[in-house]
């Protein structure tokens, strides 16, 4: 026996080969053993052997035909027009005949892929941005990040005087385009003003942006100082007409344009929003006179460059010479700035940049917004594959059958994904039905909506339609998968028992998923809204009721003063620069004993208005009465006294310090309050009482009818032709609150979302249990099993997920919560035992009456009926 | 272009067809081996089989199980009619070729015939 092949080497050659037909190949190096035989030695001959089948093992030859073995003989692996045609009519048989499963898959994927078509097609809105510029390849804009001290922030403007550096020095650039955007007025119109947003540009806009004169001359319109080219809207809205070359504006501030060109209304898919320009040179002679290098270069605030460069031109090189710029322009000084280009194709979504020109969508959201919408998209997924697997008893005789007559691996998945597929195909009609219903609420919390136009198009609907197939795919392929590895003999049995098991822990740990993310928005809804409430009621530390504020718009504060005391319900007259508990602006205060100075907070008011918000005073006094022209008190809070050391309240009064150059004296401290609003803690604060920071004229009124009316009358009588601004303090303040009702809205809309996908899922689930369990509950009750023992064994599983899934989002959602809150507002609520418990309440009650309905339904059927089914 | 076939593969086409009803793995492999004075493994050979057989230049069945080789039955390979013409393609280059730079291919001190 020793003169046979090594057995091992066999052995191996037949176990990697599987069930391919290799049959020749082995015989043939058996033949070729004992051919060596006699050539060579037995052991040589052995090793020839061992090296002929690691050669075959790693040959195309095997793989080829171990490919082919996988197929069944019958087998027909082209994919063929029939066979879909098969897949298709059997897929809507199945639909059809489980609608109730049909309706619960369709309906989730429906809700989860809604908020996904709000994200595509905003998406695919704002990559549309700037794309009718025909030079868009070769438009740069110039950013900036600007450094102050040790902050650093990333502007979209850039300074003027670097584009006239860049004029004058570097040649590499076609056009240069300066823009100014503080054309920010008011038309003096003979009833009403209407408001005026525009650009100061360059001629050059026109050229290098496609934006289409519907009158005028391009080179021309903007090359005179004063002249103004109008958008139609705006032209319409002014002067009732689009004829309007030739005529003249006035704006609040005194200025004077003519209008030389009349813009066709500019696409809004631009990131530049404007309704009128005007020439680059009405600014220019003014700007650089009235500020000095330095400012120039340190102070850029609605300044912005756009060039555009030759097509053949090295972007790398204008960016080493912007380096080159700042090294230069910025010789020892406490603000310094980079600058960088940026493509046009970038600004749509790029980074979040301060002082952005027009509508501006920064990535970052983006990112967080796709996190949210695939967070309620892959439950509704989630239900799908766990409602297929869960039926895959009923499906399981179909597969065999198809398997034994010949159906492929490949074939049985391609079914399956077809069979999902058009299950999304009919969500995604449902998802587009939601989508318009939310579409108009979703552009209201938006701050660009109005550069924003979700209607359908055919863009759209394409990249919707793949969405559809995505989601598809992505829901279907874990059940295909399952599927098509089936063993036919097993399944034909019904015998998938094995495979069921593991499909239970995955489908266990899907639901659990699904119920978590549920937890977490329910507990998220709680606590924001409870931080809501928080905000509303919390004691700023000063009274803000009936206190009337009227925004003085430059009027004199002792006229307002002397107008609004004559009004018998207003019971007195204070003055303040701000809303107090909104902001506060701030400053550097210099101890006159030693040479350090630091920050303190600011807010100027008079004694009025500290008597009228009722603030407490620890020591001292309020400002005195009379009136002064030099400022010389200020009021300090407790903070205050900490940060400059002194420990007694009392010590403090008539100690002096150096603010703004001036030398004040403490003349009273006051208790701590919230001087600012609840994001910020309490830091150190004065008040400071200089008239000539006054804006607003706070009035102490009794509540009574037509007041506001006569208050506004006194207004008018100043007569400066502005308008009347009031409001009340209270409700100033808890508007600046108001963001939590949108932050509940859409933390209570996706929670609701999150939340009926789950339960939608459950039911699935339990349907299908009770469905099947329909026998051994008749049994049970047959051997004198109660009503209710029955619905606990049915439910008590999902009673357990629950759990689980609350233990696993609990600890997740705390942490979240808490970074959030905390980031979010200084003063904050923080997650108790009683959120907890009542967000578990809601999830267990909305869970167990799902689950209940079903169970109870099947603990009430009547054994006899199920069992004589048999 | 024509259907290209590479040097080993020529030579594979070439062996079946010398070989006759007796083309087989082994002796596929042993004439080569034989005739080429090289060694070629039986993966390689095998590889290349497979895929003059996908290019549809041969064709194969199975003989009868034989006492021999453990009672496995052997593959037999012959040309199809397709492999002739590449073959004969092959052959019409190359002689092309030959004929317009017998010259210059003449080795030294061996006179060609007819040059």
């Amino acid at each position: 026996m020793k003169n046979q092949p090594p057995r091992l080497a066999s052995r191996l050659f037949e176990w990697y080969c599987e069930n391919a037909a290799i049959e020749d190949l082995h015989g043939d190096m058996e033949e070729l053993f004992y051919l060596n035989l006699e050539k060579m030695s037995e052991r040589k001959a052995k090793l020839k052997y061992w090296q002929q089948v690691l050669s075959l093992l790693f040959s195309d030859a095997i793989k080829k035909r171990k490919k082919k073995s996988v197929y069944h003989p019958y087998s027909n692996t082209s994919i063929n027009l029939a066979m879909i045609r098969n897949y298709l009519k059997v897929a809507f048989r199945n639909i059809y005949r489980y609608r109730y499963f049909s309706i619960v898959n369709v309906v989730g994927l429906a809700i989860g892929m809604s908020i996904s078509l709000l994200l595509i097609g905003m998406y695919s809105y704002i990559s549309s941005y700037d794309d009718f510029h025909t030079n868009k390849e070769n438009i740069y804009r110039i950013i900036s990040t600007r450094t102050e001290g040790i902050e650093e922030n990333d502007y979209a403007s850039a300074p003027t005087a670097l584009a006239d550096k860049l004029k004058a020095e570097y040649v590499g650039i076609k056009e240069i385009v300066r823009i100014n955007k503080s054309l920010n007025s008011e038309v003096v119109l003979d009833k009403i003003n209407i408001h005026l947003q525009g650009y100061y540009v360059d001629p050059t806009f026109l050229t290098v942006f496609n934006f289409q004169l519907a009158q005028g001359n391009a080179s021309t319109v903007l090359s005179k100082p004063n002249s103004m080219v109008i958008i139609e809207k705006t032209a319409q809205k002014i002067f009732n007409s689009t004829d309007v070359i030739g005529k003249t504006i006035e704006l609040t501030d005194g200025a004077i344009f003519e209008i030389t060109g009349v813009l066709t209304n500019p696409p809004i898919n631009s990131h530049f929003e404007f309704e009128a320009l005007v020439s680059f040179s009405t600014l220019a002679s003014s700007e650089t006179t009235s500020k000095s290098i330095t400012e120039q270069w340190t102070q850029y605030n609605n300044q912005y460059i756009y060039v555009l460069l030759p097509k053949d031109n090295d972007p790398e090189k204008l960016q080493a010479s912007l380096d080159q710029i700042s090294k230069e322009s910025y010789p020892k000084q406490n603000v310094t700035a980079t600058f960088h280009l940026q493509p046009l194709s970038d600004v749509k979504l790029g980074p979040d940049l301060r002082n952005s020109i027009g509508p501006n969508w920064d990535l970052s959201s983006f990112i967080i917004f796709g996190t949210i919408a695939l967070l309620i998209l892959l439950p509704a997924c989630f239900n799908y594959t766990n409602i297929s697997i869960a039926r895959s008893l009923k499906r399981s005789k179909e597969i065999g059958l198809r398997k034994t007559l010949g159906g492929v691996k490949n074939q049985i998945f391609l079914q399956f994904i077809t069979e999902t597929i058009l299950i999304t195909l009919i969500s995604l009609v449902g998802a587009i039905i939601i989508f318009f219903f939310i579409r108009a609420e979703f552009q209201t919390m938006l701050v660009e909506s109005s550069a924003l136009d979700l209607s359908l198009t055919g863009k759209t609907i394409t990249l919707f339609l793949l969405f559809a197939l995505f989601t598809g795919f992505f829901a279907g392929v874990f059940p295909a998968l399952y599927f098509a590895g089936l063993n036919p003999i097993q399944a034909l049995k019904s015998q998938s028992a094995t495979r069921v098991l593991s499909g239970l822990r995955v489908r266990k740990v899907l639901t659990v998923f699904q119920f978590a993310l549920s937890f977490g928005f329910i507990i998220s809804l709680i606590v924001f809204s409870r931080q809501y409430k928080y905000s509303l009621n919390f004691d700023l530390g000063f009274q803000k009721e009936n206190i009337l504020d009227v925004e003085l718009q430059g009027a004199d504060p002792s006229t307002v003063k002397a107008e609004f005391s004559k009004i018998a319900s207003v019971q007195s007259v204070s003055m303040s620069s701000g809303i107090l508990g909104l902001s506060s602006s701030s400053t550097w205060v210099h101890s006159t004993d030693s040479n350090d100075s630091t920050e303190v907070n600011q807010f100027f008011a008079d004694g009025q208005y500290i008597e009228n918000t009722k603030l407490k005073f620890l020591s001292g006094k309020n400002f005195p009465d009379a009136e002064w022209k030099r400022e010389q008190y200020v009021v300090v809070n407790e903070e205050f006294l900490k940060t400059q050391k002194i420990t007694a309240p009392i010590d403090a009064i008539g100690k002096t310090f150096l603010i703004d150059g001036n030398e004040l004296e403490v003349i009273g401290v006051l208790k701590n309050f919230n001087y600012t609003s609840l994001r910020s803690p309490i830091q150190s604060f004065l008040f400071r009482m200089d008239p000539s920071r006054f804006t607003y004229a706070n009035l102490k009124v009794v509540a009574a009818n037509g007041t506001i009316a006569e208050i506004e009358g006194a207004w008018n009588k100043l007569k400066n032709g502005k308008k009347f601004f009031a409001r009340f303090f209270d409700d100033e303040v808890n508007e600046a609150y108001s963001f939590y009702k949108v932050l509940l809205k859409i933390v209570g809309f996706l929670g609701l979302l999150a939340l009926s996908i789950s339960l939608l899922g459950l039911l699935g689930m339990v349907v299908y249990t009770s469905e099947t369990k329909t026998k051994e509950v008749s049994i049970r009750k047959v051997m004198g099993a109660s009503t209710s023992s029955i619905i606990v064994l049915l439910s008590k599983d999902y009673f357990k997920l629950m759990l689980w899934a609350a233990a696993f989002a609990l600890p997740v959602t705390t942490l979240l919560l808490d970074e959030f809150l905390s980031n979010m507002q200084y003063y904050h609520v923080t997650i108790n035992f009683w959120d907890v418990l009542l967000s578990l309440i809601i999830l267990l009650i909305m869970g167990l009456a799902t689950v209940g309905s079903q169970t109870y339904k099947t603990a009430l059927t009547n054994p006899a009926e199920t069992l004589k089914c048999e | 272009m024509k259907g290209y076939i590479g040097e080993f593969e020529e030579l594979v086409l070439l062996t079946i067809a010398s070989l006759g009803e007796d083309a087989y793995g082994v002796t596929v492999k042993e004439d080569i081996e034989k005739r080429c004075d090289r060694n070629i493994s039986i993966g390689a050979l095998h590889s290349t089989i497979t895929r003059l057989e996908e290019k549809g230049y041969i064709k194969s069945w199975l003989g009868e199980p034989t006492q021999e080789r453990g009672g496995r039955r052997k593959r037999y390979f012959e040309l199809s009619h397709q492999g002739k013409v590449e073959l004969h393609n092959m052959k019409d280059l190359r002689d092309e070729l030959w004929k317009l730079s017998k010259a210059r291919l003449a080795l030294a001190g061996k006179m060609i015939v007819g040059s």
